[in-house]
């Protein structure tokens, strides 16, 4: 009985149609994920092409497929290429914008919620993992990037074009480097505002990247509306304290985006607690799982909750977000987890957006 | 609340000629407009009161020989149309849209939410 068992491709791919995509509710095969399958003798490897770099199962659905595919019989060695292809917003096709394949928004209700802080520390995990991104600061009235980034004076252009700053791994716009000086203000009416957003979109050359991540103004403004009627945002994300009284405030915001047809990517809990240096204790000083409540209430995704600790502040002050320069920190574990579980999200969402033809 | 497509999502919008107009959207449903009718109907401020939601153009004010000249999206929510007569700057939510639906069974379903004679 030791005839030799012919590996078929077809045998591989009936294995690997076990493995699902838990976010899409799929398997990879279906979803077209596996590429590349090379049979050598007892050998098998593949790719599993996954929709972001960022993917939160992507070392157990490895595991699941070279476990599957090295059971075959006649197969004695599986090995699985885990790959990363950011798919583009279906109707993602401004043409100035064309290299752009995902915007996500970050909003607030109030201000002073750390919505940039979180904005900039998920843009940059995102990077870290092996996507490209940029961030174009939105609070044209209050920019805080250029600090927490590091990034001072005006961007280079080229003709019309502006060239986008780099930093952490990001390309990176805002109003706040258009200024002179760091204090002076931007004293502006609503369509100055209109118009100042639109240039720090359009007119950057942003080249090609998977996310845009755009750090809105606290509240529903102008910039919001702008950006909700000039290009098709893949989702938002809100971000509040666990406090009462942001919380009805954000859900405002979310109102506002549910208006304009915005997916609601989920929901950010920053301040959940405070951990005391001296003793490790949690203390809720806003309050204890406010946002998860509301979240679970409205019926979007919970994408967790970041802490309130020192050192998040101080690298946001130091102008390199926590997510590099301290990747070990207890927030910083906690925002890549967040920024994993965006990046799931925004896969979902594109799959799920039917495509519009328009003619 | 849910990100899911529905009947306010549109799949497939299409310019027949330059006065009619096709929606067909995540439900299945299909929807034609005729351009001089949606143009009777236009939600900016100009044609509509924006306190009192009385119009400032009616239905009558507008020829037949109307065209539509662009048809563009604003984000994920709206279409934007230019219309032959130099207007444009009404925002037609397709949530709008799908309530002004001229088809039969959604006249039935909610007479008078499709800008026909009963609007007058």
């Amino acid at each position: 009985m030791n005839k030799e068992i012919d590996v078929a491709e077809e045998r591989v791919l009936g294995e690997l149609r076990k493995v699902r995509d838990p976010d899409l509710g799929k398997d990879i095969v279906s979803l077209g994920f596996v590429r590349n399958i090379k049979i050598e003798g007892a050998s098998v490897s593949f790719d599993i092409n996954l929709t972001t770099p960022a993917c939160p199962v992507k070392d157990q659905m490895r595991d699941e497929a070279e476990a599957l595919v090295g059971a075959l019989d006649g197969v004695t060695s599986a090995k699985a290429n885990m790959t990363a292809e950011v798919r583009k917003a279906p109707r993602m096709d401004k043409s100035s914008l064309a290299g752009i394949k995902n915007i996500v928004a970050v909003g607030s209700g109030k201000g002073g919620v750390g919505k940039s802080t979180i904005a900039v520390n998920l843009a940059t995990a995102l990077s870290m993992a092996g996507a490209s991104v940029g961030v174009l600061d939105g609070d044209i009235y209050g920019p805080t990037m250029p600090i927490m980034l590091g990034v001072t004076g005006p961007p280079d252009h080229v003709g019309n074009r502006i060239t986008p700053r780099e930093s952490s791994g990001l390309k990176f716009m805002s109003m706040g480097l258009m200024v002179k000086t760091p204090d002076q203000p931007l004293i502006w009416r609503g369509p100055m505002a209109h118009k100042a957003f639109q240039q720090c979109l359009f007119d950057v050359d942003w080249g090609e990247l998977d996310y845009l991540v755009v750090d809105l103004p606290p509240g529903t403004g102008d910039v919001h509306l702008t950006l909700a009627q000039s290009v098709p945002i893949t989702g938002c994300v809100i971000v509040s304290t666990p406090q009462d009284v942001g919380l009805q405030i954000s859900v405002k915001t979310l109102r506002m985006f549910e208006q304009t047809k915005v997916p609601i990517l989920g929901i950010i809990e920053n301040m959940a607690y405070y951990v005391c240096p001296h003793c490790d204790s949690k203390d809720h000083i806003f309050g204890d799982g406010g946002a998860r409540r509301a979240a679970e209430q409205i019926g979007v995704p919970f994408l967790g909750e970041v802490p309130l600790d020192l050192p998040i502040r101080t690298q946001a002050d130091a102008g390199v977000p926590i997510v590099i320069a301290q990747p070990e920190a207890a927030s910083s574990v906690v925002l890549r987890g967040i920024a994993e579980r965006l990046a799931a999200q925004i896969s979902i969402q594109n799959y799920n957006t039917p495509v519009l033809e328009v003619e | 609340m849910s990100n899911a497509a529905g009947p306010t999502d549109p799949v497939k919008i299409k310019k027949l000629d330059s006065r009619n107009l096709m929606i067909q959207w995540a439900d299945g449903h299909e929807s034609r407009y005729v351009g001089p009718v949606l143009r009777g109907l236009c939600p900016c401020a100009s044609c509509q009161d924006e306190d009192t939601g009385q119009r400032l153009i009616l239905p009558i004010h507008i020829p037949d020989t109307l065209e539509f000249k662009t048809v563009e999206l604003v984000g994920l929510y709206a279409l934007q149309f230019g219309w032959s007569d130099g207007h444009g700057t009404g925002i037609y939510s397709f949530e709008r849209l799908r309530q002004l639906c001229p088809c039969e069974d959604c006249t039935k379903a909610s007479p008078g939410a499709t800008g026909s004679a009963a609007d007058d």
